[in-house]
């Protein structure tokens, strides 16, 4: 269990997929823009990343390793496609918002990566334990992400068309905040604030 | 360890047997609500734009194809014609689309019998969010084409505010509004629909 426990937070911290790992990033600064876009991302990253792991782990034994590539991506196109119908028939606005981006986790490396990585080589309790703490480490910096840009950016955070937090009105923000370059600048704020994060507590432990 | 050619052929094909039946089933669940959604989002829009209609039924493909052609670089994806509960026809509703900032703006206008614009609604857009979807967030943006006077023109249109930082989206519903006027005093006026 203390191993499962370290598995799963390394993906939080020390391992993070965004902010150390640096893989994904595509995706996350085109569906942060949104707060509740950005959740529900984050939700289809973790339900896709918990499977996807856990089955290619469950039989790593048998995928033969010169075809494990096309198996893994065959495995994890059906996850995502699951989740793509689901969206698409029980909450079509948020399909509207994300579009696009749930059928491309497909092609996000952090899924890829991590059943390559982690779950070809490990047991499935230890892969699912990465699994979910790859997708969690991946939301959090997702939301917050996407709380910058949509608070400061355009004043507000809506969530099914209610604003549930609001800047004083008369508040114009700087819209590149919205827009890419934007974006980047504040996941640098965000990366640095986390490398800052863990190089303090590393050297707590070592003291 | 190699493996031998028919292990990898059977394992690659067995993955992809099980990963097919397993969405052809969720497929089969969710084909009926997505389809059904879709439905209801498309009535809503046209409800929302002929407030007084009752029903709405297709109009001919030879009217539709005839708009079509009309329409150039914007699109128009369905015509209705909007009938009230006796059964007279009160207007038009129509599915249309132009290029904006991202891709295509769909809207859906309704049409009174004289041609004037008794509402407008966008069902879909990818404009920037924050910026370009100002053209939906900002209600007095759509309603400004609620003023414009039957049989009006493209000048009349262009003489509307569009939203400054969101020139390309505003162009986008503008040349729909554009479309939709050319197709009413071109196609619907004299395709005998007016009953």
């Amino acid at each position: 269990m203390r191993e499962w426990i370290r598995v799963f937070k390394a993906g939080l911290s020390v391992e993070n997929p965004l902010t150390i790992l640096m893989i994904g990033l595509c995706a996350t600064l085109a569906v942060s823009t949104q707060v509740q876009g950005a959740m529900f991302m984050g939700v289809a990253v973790i339900f896709v990343l918990v499977m996807s792991n856990t089955l290619i782990s469950a039989f790593r034994k048998v995928i033969p390793s010169e075809v494990r590539i096309p198996v893994f991506i065959v495995i994890i196109a059906s996850f995502v496609t699951i989740v793509d119908l689901f969206m698409k028939a029980f909450f079509p606005p948020i399909y509207a918002v994300l579009g696009i981006w749930i059928p491309l986790i497909v092609v996000n490396c952090i899924i890829l990566g991590r059943a390559e990585a982690f779950a070809y080589h490990n047991s499935v309790w230890l892969s699912t334990a990465d699994g979910l703490g790859m997708g969690v480490g991946y939301s959090i910096v997702l939301v917050v992400l996407a709380f910058l840009r949509e608070f400061f950016g355009s004043g507000r955070i809506e969530f099914f068309g209610q604003a549930i937090l609001k800047m004083p009105a008369g508040y114009a923000g700087p819209t590149i905040l919205m827009m890419f370059p934007g974006a980047f600048i504040l996941f640098g704020l965000i990366i640095a604030l986390m490398r800052w994060l863990n190089e303090r507590s590393s050297t707590r432990k070592a003291a | 360890m190699k493996s031998s050619p028919l292990r990898l052929i059977l394992s690659v094909l067995v993955v992809c047997v099980v990963a097919a039946a397993g969405l052809a089933a969720t497929y089969a669940v969710t084909a009926p609500e997505i389809a059904a959604q879709e439905k209801a989002a498309e009535a809503d829009a046209l409800r929302g734009v002929l407030p007084d209609a009752a029903t709405f039924e297709p109009v001919d493909d030879a009217v539709l194809i005839a708009a079509q052609e009309l329409a150039g670089d914007s699109k128009v994806d369905a015509i209705f014609r909007a009938l009230d509960t006796s059964g007279k026809q009160i207007g038009w509703g129509v599915k249309v689309g132009s290029r904006g900032y991202g891709g295509y703006i769909n809207l859906v206008l309704g049409l009174d019998r004289d041609g004037k614009v008794s509402g407008a609604t966008i069902l879909t857009m990818n404009e920037t969010p924050g910026l370009g979807t100002r053209i939906q967030t900002e209600p007095s943006f759509l309603e400004q084409y609620l003023g414009l006077p039957a049989g009006f023109t493209e000048k009349d249109v262009k003489a509307l505010d569009m939203i400054s930082g969101a020139t390309k989206s505003s162009r986008g519903v503008r040349n729909s509004v554009v479309v939709t006027s050319i197709v009413f005093d071109q196609v619907l006026k004299d395709a005998g629909e007016v009953r």
